[in-house]
């Protein structure tokens, strides 16, 4: 008898929950706001702008979801396209981060909001230097930096240069480790400095639209000799790790003496704990490792436009943008004049005066798929 | 009693059990043998360069001429066939053991070996990370009685092989624990009796009866193994790497489905092959 009780209980909840009405229509006043991130900028905003937005705009509901990666965003935005043509709804209003180039056409077709024109207050306080399409907004910038272990591997002998850097990779084998690029952008960047170097230390060489298969083949086949050869001397004899927090953790755990990190990871890190008090930073001098300014994009057809423009002229306000710097340790959107002096004498070392950057798209393809190919067949699967 | 109801049911009731077995049947083609086809046909019908749509082969033929790909391929059959390998030489002696032993001891064996169906496999290689991984808690007691450092297998094949054989242990230690159920006592008792070691009482007397149970509980576990993606993804080397990251690498990173579909059929040719195994062995039951 029990075991039928359970089972006419069991199969009534189960069809009870199919009955349940899907949500498969944007709610009236929930912003669906989606992010590629890692789960630090999730978490910063579920706690911290989540209810700071939701206490200022009364009947206004934040719907956070995850998206996962940049290809989740993607298909999220053709999704809209799509939906833009049969007048649908997207369920999506606003992008946490992402390339308004991207998918191609997007802005012809009108995807995306123009924030330049659409009148918000702060506008005027975005920092030029991270300014880099009219119809998105920074935010948020991080940066990667190399991070160690300062017991080991004391500041005044720290490398400052590239060369510097594979100098010491290579006379400490077994001390450095990256992760894959498609798994994270600390070890991505790591990749793309490479790229950098052997092309002529000029991050204006590669553009969103500039990528053939000719020019590709060339300009990263030098880089993958140049990873490649310092491959045997890494952590394991060539292993990598699967993401930003693996880098972090084998840092952490003492493994590696010196790993590429984001500057807001690593700082949060320490400021919990996960990482010792010990922990070095250092940013390459000839020139930086890439990072970025996450720059937000508001869908133009989204049911609630409105409410997420005000998101987007919210999180720019200084309370938001000193806790960007004092809770998730980037750096904030607008330019420094608009952060309090306290905070800008605080964080005077890491205010950034270029960020180098590289583009996604083809080249993000590319460099995935060629970084696996070349570079990672290293190890051996009988050892 | 039994015979009668089955006369009773009979011809009448025959359209009641077709529509019983109905919906399992369209969801696995609506499911299963659907994705399939079109899968196979987005593969082989392909637009061409002038335009139309025709039979192409070409990824097929790129898929089996790129040296990355097929090592790729031959990690997953390497670790695939390791697994097997050593669930069969792990799972055995305890399925074993369970059938012919009695007392509290075994309760507390059979609770310990059904244990990992209960451990989701992201903590079990969260957990993995920090027991063998480096400077994980092996290391540290290694240390402190003054022994040398491990090689650690995070980062390695054999990651990935270490955890899925650990995972699968319930499942084909209750698969051959079923088919030791058969074995009568009276049989092993009767080997004895005329002389028989243990070894030979195995030999001779289980393993003929468990045959089939074996390769059902190989066919089961090697699907599983085949397509894993969490244990090889978190554990395993960048490269080469099992088909299940490639597959999802080569779709979300590589933005290529087409070259992601033909990794998942010849994936699921494989399968298929892993698959005829248990069919036969459940026919062969059937026929006896």
């Amino acid at each position: 008898m029990k075991r039928r009780a359970f089972l006419i209980s069991t199969a009534g909840s189960v069809a009870g929950m199919m009955l349940l009405p899907r949500m498969s229509f944007a709610a009236e006043g929930q912003i669906d706001w989606y992010t590629a991130s890692d789960s630090n900028i999730l978490d910063f905003w579920t706690n911290t702008i989540k209810p700071a937005f939701e206490a200022a705009h009364s009947g206004v509901k934040l719907n956070l979801v995850d998206a996962g990666d940049n290809a989740g965003i993607q298909s999220i935005a053709e999704r809209a396209i799509a939906a833009m043509q049969t007048n649908a709804d997207p369920q999506a209003d606003y992008f946490e981060h992402a390339d308004p180039r991207l998918p191609k056409g997007a802005i012809e077709a009108g995807l995306y909001v123009n924030m330049k024109d659409a009148g918000l207050s702060n506008y005027a306080k975005v920092n030029p230097l991270a300014i880099d399409s009219d119809y998105s907004l920074p935010y948020r910038g991080s940066q990667v930096l190399l991070a160690y272990d300062t017991t080991k591997l004391p500041p005044a002998d720290v490398p400052k240069t590239w060369d510097e850097l594979v100098t010491w990779i290579k006379a400490n084998p077994g001390q450095f480790v990256y992760n894959r690029p498609d798994k994270g952008g600390s070890g991505g960047n790591f990749v793309r400095r490479a790229i950098h170097q052997v092309n002529g230390l000029d991050p204006k060489a590669f553009t969103v639209g500039n990528y053939t298969e000719a020019f590709g083949n060339e300009a990263l086949g030098k880089a993958w000799d140049l990873l490649k050869d310092i491959a045997p001397a890494l952590y394991d004899g060539g292993a990598y790790s699967s993401g930003n927090t693996q880098s972090i953790q084998l840092l952490a755990q003492g493994v590696v003496t010196m790993t590429p990190v984001w500057s807001d990871q690593v700082l949060q890190a320490i400021s919990e704990g996960v990482l010792p008090e010990t922990t070095g930073m250092v940013q390459l001098r000839d020139l930086a490792l890439c990072g970025g300014f996450s720059r937000a994009v508001v869908l133009s057809n989204g049911k609630n436009r409105d409410a997420a423009l005000k998101l987007a002229d919210f999180i720019l306000t200084e309370d938001i943008q000193s806790a960007i710097l004092t809770e998730l340790g980037g750096f904030p959107g607008v330019s420094w004049d608009y952060v309090s002096a306290e905070l800008r004498e605080k964080f005077a070392d890491i205010i950034p005066t270029t960020i180098p950057t590289f583009p996604a798209g083809a080249w993000e393809a590319a460099v995935n798929d060629g970084w696996y190919r070349n570079v990672a067949p290293n190890i051996d699967r009988k050892s | 009693m039994a015979s009668s109801v089955r006369i009773a049911a009979g011809e009448g009731r025959r359209p009641v059990g077709l529509l019983l077995v109905a919906v399992p049947v369209f969801l696995v083609g609506w499911l299963v043998i659907w994705p399939i086809v079109s899968a196979i046909l987005r593969t082989v019908w392909r637009p061409q360069g002038d335009g139309g749509m025709g039979f192409d082969l070409s990824t097929y033929a790129f898929f089996f001429s790129d040296a990355y790909s097929l090592n790729n391929l031959y990690l997953t059959l390497w670790t695939t066939g390791v697994c097997a390998v050593l669930l069969l030489i792990v799972c055995l002696p305890i399925a074993l053991y369970l059938r012919f032993a009695n007392g509290k001891i075994a309760v507390y064996v059979q609770a310990l070996a059904i244990l990992p169906m209960f451990v989701p496999s992201i903590i079990l290689a969260y957990a993995f990370i920090r027991v063998l991984g480096p400077n994980g808690m092996v290391d540290l007691l290694l240390n402190a009685v003054g022994l040398p450092k491990i090689r650690t297998p995070y980062l390695t094949p054999w990651g990935p092989v270490i955890g899925l054989v650990w995972d699968n242990i319930p499942l084909t230690v209750v698969i051959l624990l079923a088919g030791l159920g058969s074995v009568s006592n009276m049989a092993v008792e009767a080997a004895r009796d005329v002389g028989a070691n243990r070894l030979q009482v195995f030999w001779h007397i289980v393993l003929p009866q468990i045959s089939n149970s074996v390769l059902v509980a190989l066919s089961f576990s090697v699907l599983g193994i085949f397509s894993a993606f969490t244990l090889p993804y978190l554990l395993g080397p960048a490269s080469p790497e099992m088909m299940g990251p490639f597959m999802q690498r080569t779709f979300r990173d590589v933005n290529d489905p087409i070259a992601a579909i033909t990794q998942a059929v010849i994936t699921f040719c494989f399968c298929i092959a892993f698959g005829l195994f248990y069919v036969r062995s459940v026919a062969r039951n059937r026929g006896r």
